[in-house]
Formats: C-alpha cells, structure tokens, sequence
C-alpha cells in the first residue's frame, strides 16, 4: 500500500521519540560527477505555450543554481504527425512559438539536440479526473501543537489504472516533498489521500494552493522513486536515479499530464 | 584391515543422559570420555543423549562440561549399558569460580568449525541497552556476525543477508526475531537453555537457509523443584515458573515477558506519545513427560505479539507462534531417534483508522514440518545420522479488507503453497587418531503446488504467461544435492587444522526494500521466475589452545559464493502485490574474510577478543555497469570485545567494547533541480560508507546477600558510556538555515550514555 511508508514514518517517529535520538549536520566528503544534462519537458492539457527545460547537475556543496544548457535544438512531435520547434526564450528554458492544449491519450515525443547527443522521450497523456475538493484535518504525525494536514478528495475512474501526482504551495510557497497516489489498492473509489508532509507547517488561516496531475505510468514510477527516496526513515531504500523515461542517460523527464488547481483556507 | 582387527575383540557400549544435578535439565554439548582412550569422545546431543562405544574392559568414564564439576564414573564394560550422569553446576552464584581441572580440548579436537556456542551466563552478564538482555545483541558480538545496525535484531553471517539466516527455536522457525521494529529480539532469555550459532562446515541436519543456522533451545523445566523468578526492568518485567510434574516424570516451564514503559507514554505531555500504544509480549512454555528410560515426550511453544499504533490513525500488530511435538525414542544404546511435528506461523496486520481511509491488510506466512532424525552411534570410528524433513509452507501475502465508504477496495492476492522435502546422512569418520573427517549429504527438493494462477515475466517486468493450476499440482520442482564435509586434523594436544566445504540452498525469500526491520515482511517462494538461491562455502582454520586449554584461539578464513541472489527494481511496491515477482532482478555475490577469535572461558576474568576482516559483494546486470560493488552488509573491519570480571562474591563487572566500518551506502554525487524540488544524482551503488560504529557498555550485578528462601540481584548498566553517535540513516536535503543550499544530517538513535537497572529475583 501507497500508505505503508507513511505508517512506518509514523511509527519510527514514535519510537524515536521515546528514545529520544538526536540529528545533527556533518560534513561528508562527496565525489562529484556533475555537467550532466537534465531535461525537464511537459505537456499539459492547458492551451499555453509548452516549456522544456535543460540545465546541468551541479556539485553538493555548491549553491542550488544550475547552469542553464543553451542552444540546443528542441522538438515536441505528436503521434498526428503534429511538429512544434521550441525557442529559447530565457537561457535554458524553451517554448513552443504558439499554444496548444495536449489531448488525452495522444502520446507526444520529446527530442533534444545538444552538444552532438540526441535525446528522446515519449509520454501519452492520461485522461483527466477531476479534483473535488481539498479539506484539512489535524496532523497526525506532527508532534507540534495545532498543526494541520491537507488531503485532496477526488472520484477514481473504475476499470483503469490511474496515476496521480500532487504539488502543494503553502502561502505562495512550495512544499518540498513528492506526492504520489495510484489506484491500485483504490480503483474506482472516492478517494481521500492525505498529503504527508514535515517540510512546512500548517496552520489555521494558512492558503494553501494543491496542483493535481494525471500522469502516466512511467512518470507514476518516477516521482515514486524520487517520493520513497525522501523518506527521512532509516535504512530505506539504497538511493539511486529514478528511472528516466529519457534516453542516453540524461536526469529528468518528459511528461504529458492533465493539471488543475485548487486553493483554499486552511481552517 | 584395521577394521578387522577392531572387531576381532568384543565391543560393547555406553549410553545414557546427561543431566545438571540442580534441576534436571539435559545437558547440550557436554563431553563423554573414556579415560583410557582420549580418542573416543562424545558429545551428548541436543537431547543430552550420548553414545560411546569401545573394546571390553574397566574404564574412567569422564564427563566434562563448562560450568560445571568434571565427574569420573567407574565402568565395567562387559556388555551394554545405561549411564545416566548428572553434573553438578560449579559456577554457583555464591562461589569465585576457581578452574581446578583441566578444561577439555573440544575446540581443537572437535571436526566442526564455523560454530560457536553460547554461554548464558555469559549473555547475562554482557550490558545491553536499557538492561533487555538479548540473546541475538550478543550473538552479534562474535567473528563473523554483524549486528545489522541500532534498531535491528538483523544480523549478517559471513557476508549473508539477514534473511539467509535459520532461527529455530526448539527446531521451529522463527520469521521474525524481533519486537519493536528490531530494537529487541523475540527471544526471552529466562526461557533458553543454550544458543548455537552456525556460520560455515554446516551439518547435514540443517538446511534451507545460505548463511547460517542459529539454533535456540528452550530450557526444558526444573525436574527438582519449584522455582519462580522474574525481574523489572526499563522495559519490561519478566516472570518464569517450572518444577517437576507428574511425579517427576516430567517437568515444565512457563516463562512471560511484557513490556511496562507503555504505561509511561500515557503521561507524557507530548500528545503524539500520549495517543500511541506501543507494546510487546511472549510467552514461552515447554513440559516433557518421561515414559521410561528410553522414551520422552516433549511439548514446547512460543507465543509473541508486538502492539504499535497512534489514536484514530493507524494500528499495526505483528507477531510469531510457534509448537513442536517432540518424541524420543532410544532404540537401543547405539541408536536414538527423534520425531518432531512443527508448527510455525509468522503474520502482521495493519488498521488505518482515519475516516474514509480505513482499511485492514493482513499477512501471514505458516509452516507445518514433519521430521525424523536418527543418530546411529555405529562403533567407536563411525556416528551416523540421517533423517529426513518433510516441510509445507503456505503463504498469504496479502489481503486487504475496507469497508464501503474508504478509500481502498478489498483485494485478496492468491495464496502460495510448496514443500520443502529434505533427506540427509552424515557420518562422523575417526580415521586415525589424530584425523577425523565428516562427510554427509543433505538432499533437497522444493515443490511449488497449485492452485493458482503462475505468471512468468519478461526481463523489463510484462507477463509473458500466465497459467492457472488447479489444487495440489505441480508448477515447479528444484531439486538440489548439498554435499557437506568437514575434516580436523590434529597437529598435537593444543593444536589442529580443520577445513570444510558446504554447499545450502534456500527457497524461501524475504523480499525487503528497507534494511530496518518492518513487520510488513513479504515471503515468496522459489518459482518459475525465482531459482533457488545456492550458496558453496569453502573454509579453513586453526584453532589452538593454550595455558592448559583456559585460553581458545582461532583463525578461520572463508570464501562463499552466492547465486541466483535478488534485488529490486526502481520504485518496486512489495506489499500485496500480486506481481511483486515481476520487480525482482537477479544476480550472483561473492564473500570472503578471515576471523580471529580468542577466548578465555573460565576463571573470575573471563571473556573474548573477535575481529573479523571481510569482504561482501554482489553482482547484478542493471547495477554498476554488472561489476562487483559492496553489498550493503559488507563491513572491511569489525572488532568486538568482551570482558566479565567477578570482582567479589557479590559484584561481578562487565563491559563490551565494538567497532565497526559503516555500511556500505550510496551518497549523492551531485544535486539538480526537478519540479522545483532539489534532486540528488547518483554515480554508483554502495560507492560510500557511513561514518564507522563504535561503542562501550558497563555493566554491573549485584548478587543480592544469601538468603535460605529466596535470591535476588540488581543489574547495572550503561549503554554507549562516551556518547558515540553511531549513524541510523543519513540524509541529504536543503539547509532550512542557509536559502539555496544542502546539507547532510546524521540521525542517530542513543547517542549518549543510557544507563539501566533491573531487579531480578528468584525462590
């Protein structure tokens, strides 16, 4: 069950603070094996223009900033036979030239030409389930006195595998954790999937804003890998790359999904 | 022929029960010897059953065993016959152990290598972390067994996982050894008699599992008397009660443990605490009823049950049980038998209670296991055994079960069933006096049995077939020969050279993608998709005694290889999935090392020195480019030392002293940014290890004044005396303090001293 990581979490919280361990900062030294290229490309079902984004990973002990990759050749293809060339627009990021809204069950390539290596992708747009509503509750985990918790209710289409990723932004500000959720303990239920958090907390009168993508199952299986990796429990699971939909070994992923939003009040 | 001229003269044999004169338990693995001829020992079995067979004529028959008084019986062997002995226990509470005899030379002259028995007075004394002394925390302090880390009852033997290790409590398996998440094992000390570890030259007898066999026998109940004694501690409260029965025809023994610090989170201010239920108990009980001399019944059962869970949100309980049925018969004084019927069931549950979400899923892994085992002591050069091993498993991986207004459907997925049948013969060969060779044969067959549907799976996870069987046929059949030899030779009295060669297999797997110990365990069983794993051991050794065999050195040095070992896909969701198969990856992993263990078992110092260097890898086709990386149980170094000293009649102290190199782990190698969220990029798996352990426990007893009635002792302790921080996880996120950068944190679970008591008492 999705929910299984979350009970441990819980009961290794608990257990932790009976015996009260202890965290602290140090300093390890890391190799670098950095300028590789990550790609970032959606396409949502949103009539605007279509933004891929190419930039390099960096050393740990160096600030967040990434260098943007410039002047590479960018293609969004559909199976129609539909061709979009992207411009650059600022460094590193490109966008299509005019706007289209992809379509559910069209499956779109992606290609990126930089420094004499093709990259490809491919992803088929899901099609879209509707987020109902957003309703908060006191947190369960959190050992802070008054803190909420955000869950998202939505209705699972029966008979096919859905996959759904959450961002949440608490007062304009984006959570740091992955929210993923598949139906394949829930096909076809009305679902209420709380979202997990420790990175921000969450209080009455606090406007929270919860973004809803349908994905499709490789991107499903991407952010789970980059979820189950965050998970600040002991001993999870030896941390690798999360697998990549792109070809010849580049970070990131190519993904076309229905989105949505939501805001409310957290009460 | 020599064998000829053996048997020109008459021969006849001894037989009989050791027992401790105290309260009537059998003695494991004591000494039977005839004076005249030191060549022709025995070793009483896991029944106190010996068997020794020689020429005609008037003997010294000598029995000796650790801790108690070596006794010297006048025999005339004129024909066959009984010879029950009981010792008396010399390591009397009340009494500074002086050695006065010579101590034997088991450990030079025994063919076995690989093994190591422990004392539980000495488990007693080692300090443990808040004064829960554990069977398998201390097994963790020998060479060649590795504690799996703070929190973890897990252990790695001789480079193997930890569920490649056998548990068997009284011949039953035990899934999982621990309550609390692995923070202490299921083993209640008061209810066990004696612990043996096998970690290489593995007898024919054992199989199932790659890396070793750890075998934990119950104490079987005082025939003498009644006693009660118990304890209180931080953790929890133990109680114990045995005597005899049936006119003393038997005896039992009932022995209960529950923790008691629960009741300290009902008071906490912290709401979190205040709501959560978190507890543990088991219950241990055998009793055993003596027909006559030569047959003995004997019923044993473990029952434990762990407790977690936080108000309206999630409840979870996971637990072992475990019977065996026991009857042994002495056919004759060179052949005893011994018939066992096992039950084992391991199964968890979870409960989310959140409204809308609540759901339960449940999952249980059963076993029924029928064995007979034979030891034929044949002449004085030849004991054989052989036996055989029927075994049913029957899996339910999982079943989820919601009512109509949660979140979640009900899902069932299919259960498995197979049986694990196993054949053996060894025979213990004294060829010359000074070399003596085991050599034997474990035959293995697996069979995996509708009904069901059977998939097989492509290499990137799709159904290639799927077929449904009906009740009771045939899916997939492996059948393996696991040859086991072992040979000593010895180079004088103080001296020998051993070597063994074993080959195990194992078809039940634990699936885990978290090195902790969850309860959520999956089992699957050797399929069409899984072979079985196979492990081949190769080992030598020398072992040396010396100061009239007070101290024992040894250095053995080993090299295994694995197959058809498993590993996870990417994002692999292992619970109640019904094609968790289609997740796994497979491939091979190689281990070797060299362990140096010196040891002084007697006098008011006693204790041990064990360092283990080693090295553990595996090899998997997606992973590092199918090059050999360091398996996360890999540990270069690993140092324990311990140490009792009887100060006084009443105090005794004791102290243990570990080291160990970190875990193989991987750490990032750059950082990115997706989805906004800062990303870690990885270059190789396990390239890094965690800073290394290390740590130092006190202890302390004081035995309370005599008393005609009753006795009691405290227990001191303090657990991690400098404050060590050993690592728990480490992990790597933004810096809350400094926008726009990462930093590393380290958790670490008791990094500062802990100290303990316990009150222990007895009448």
């Amino acid at each position: 069950m999705k929910n299984h990581s979350n009970f441990y979490t819980g009961i290794l919280a608990i257990i932790l603070l009976t015996f009260a361990s202890c965290q602290k900062v140090i300093d390890l030294k890391l190799n670098s094996v950095t300028g590789k290229l990550v790609i970032e490309g959606n396409v949502t079902n949103v009539n605007e223009l279509q933004v891929v984004k190419l930039s390099q990973n960096v050393p740990f002990t160096n600030t967040n900033v990434y260098p943007p990759v410039s002047g590479a050749t960018v293609t969004i293809n559909d199976q129609a036979g539909n061709t979009w060339h992207l411009v650059e627009g600022p460094a590193g990021s490109y966008t299509t030239t005019t706007s289209f809204a992809g379509v559910a069950g069209v499956t779109y390539s992606l290609t990126v030409l930089t420094g004499n290596q093709t990259y490809t992708a491919s992803s088929t747009m899901p099609a879209l389930v509707t987020l109902d509503s957003l309703s908060s509750s006191s947190s369960q985990y959190s050992d802070k006195k008054n803190t909420r918790q955000v869950s998202v209710y939505f209705k699972d289409p029966a008979g096919v595998p859905n996959q759904y990723r959450f961002v949440m932004y608490v007062n304009g500000v984006q959570v740091r954790d992955v929210f993923t959720f598949n139906d394949e303990f829930s096909d076809g239920k009305n679902v209420n999937d709380v979202l997990n958090e420790t990175d921000i907390d969450i209080y009455a009168g606090d406007a929270v804003k919860v973004e809803m993508q349908c994905v499709d199952e490789a991107i499903y299986t991407y952010w789970t890998t980059l979820k189950d990796m965050g998970t600040d429990s002991g001993g999870a699971v030896a941390p690798s790359n999360p697998p990549s939909n792109l070809t010849n070994g580049a970070y990131g992923y190519f993904s076309a999904h229905t989105t949505q939003n939501k805001t409310f009040t957290v009460k | 022929m020599p064998v000829l001229s053996l048997y020109a003269q008459k021969h006849y044999s001894i037989s009989g029960t050791l027992k401790d004169a105290a309260t009537g338990e059998t003695l494991i693995g004591a000494t039977v010897r005839i004076k005249e001829l030191p060549q022709y020992g025995a070793a009483s079995n896991s029944y106190g059953f010996y068997s020794l067979t020689a020429t005609e004529g008037d003997y010294q028959v000598e029995c000796t065993y650790i801790g108690y008084q070596t006794t010297i019986t006048q025999v005339s062997l004129h024909k066959d016959q009984t010879l029950n002995i009981s010792l008396q226990p010399k390591n009397d509470l009340k009494e500074v152990v002086i050695y006065s005899n010579k101590p034997n030379n088991d450990q030079v002259s025994s063919p076995q290598m690989g093994v190591e028995k422990l004392n539980m007075a000495q488990i007693n004394s080692v300090p443990v972390v808040l004064g829960e002394k554990d069977i398998l925390k201390t097994v963790t302090l020998l060479p060649g067994v590795k504690a799996a880390g703070e929190g973890n009852t897990g252990f790695y033997v001789r480079g193997g996982t930890s569920d490649q290790n056998l548990i068997l409590l009284d011949e039953a398996t035990v899934y999982n050894a621990s309550h609390l998440l692995g923070f202490f094992s299921t083993f209640n000390s008061d209810a066990i008699k004696d612990v043996t570890i096998f970690k290489g030259g593995m007898p024919a007898e054992y199989g199932g599992r790659l890396s070793s066999v750890l075998d934990i026998k119950m104490n079987d109940g005082n025939s003498k008397d009644y006693t009660v004694q118990g304890g209180i501690g931080l953790i929890s409260s133990r109680l114990k009660v045995e005597g005899p029965i049936f006119d003393d025809k038997g005896s039992f023994m009932i022995s209960t443990r529950r923790t008691n610090f629960d009741a300290f989170l009902k008071t906490s201010s912290d709401s979190t605490l205040k709501g959560s239920t978190l507890y543990f108990y088991d219950l241990n009980a055998k009793a055993n009823y003596h027909f006559d001399d030569k047959n003995v019944i004997y019923l044993s059962g473990y029952f434990g049950k762990d407790v977690l869970g936080l108000k309206n949100t999630f409840g979870t309980n996971w637990g072992n049980t475990t019977g065996t049925i026991r009857f042994n018969h002495i056919f004759s004084s060179k052949l005893f038998s011994n018939t066992a019927l096992i039950y084992s069931n391991y199964s968890y549950a979870i409960e989310d209670l959140a409204i809308d979400n609540n759901f339960t899923a449940t999952s249980k892994i059963e076993d029924v296991n029928f064995k007979e085992d034979f030891q034929y002591s044949m002449n004085e050069k030849h004991t054989i055994k052989f036996g055989l091993n029927i075994l049913h498993h029957n899996i339910l991986p999982g079943e989820i079960s919601a009512p109509q207004n949660s979140s979640f459907n009900d899902l069932a997925v299919e259960k498995r069933e197979g049986f694990e049948d196993a054949a053996y013969v060894s025979d213990e060969w004294k060829a010359t006096n000074k070399f003596t060779l085991v050599y034997g044969l474990r035959i293995s067959d697996f069979m995996l049995l509708g009904p069901g549907t059977f998939k097989t799976y492509d290499a990137a996870g799709d159904v290639l077939t799927a077929v449904p069987y009906g009740a009771g046929s045939l899916v997939k059949n492996y059948f393996n020969l696991e040859p086991r030899l072992s040979a000593s030779f010895l180079l004088d009295d103080e001296n020998s050279i051993k070597a063994s060669y074993n080959r195990n297999t194992q078809n039940i797997h634990l699936l885990t993608n978290s090195t902790g110990s969850t309860p959520a365990d999956v089992y699957v069983m050797s399929s069409n998709n899984i072979k079985p794993e196979i492990a081949d051991q190769l080992s030598t050794g020398w072992f040396k005694n010396f100061s009239d065999n007070i101290y024992e050195f040894s250095a053995e040095v080993y090299y295994k290889l694995l197959q058809n070992q498993i590993d996870y896909k990417d994002g692999a969701q292992l619970v109640a999935n019904p094609d968790v198969e289609s997740l796994l990856t497979y491939g091979s992993g190689r281990a070797y090392g060299v362990e140096l263990f010196l040891k002084k078992k007697y006098g008011r110092f006693n204790g041990w020195v064990g360092y283990t260097l080693s090295r553990t890898e595996d090899k998997f086709a997606a992973i590092n480019e199918d090059k050999y990386f360091p398996a996360t149980q890999d540990r270069t170094h690993d140092l324990s030392v311990v140490g009792i000293y009887k100060l006084t009649k009443r105090w005794t102290l004791s102290s243990t002293f570990i080291y160990s190199s970190g875990n193989a782990v991987s750490f990032p190698t750059g950082k990115y940014n997706i989805g906004g969220l800062t990303t870690f990029s990885y270059s190789e798996r396990n390239g890094y290890r965690e800073p290394a352990n290390n740590r130092l426990d006190i202890g302390a007893t004081l035995e309370g004044k005599e008393h005609k009635k009753y006795h009691s002792s405290w227990t001191f302790g303090i657990y991690n005396v400098y404050g060590h921080w050993d690592p728990y996880a480490i992990t790597f996120q933004d810096n809350k303090n400094v926008p726009n950068t990462t930093e590393t944190q380290l958790t670490s679970i008791f990094p500062r001293p802990i100290p303990s008591v316990t009150w222990n008492f007895k009448f």
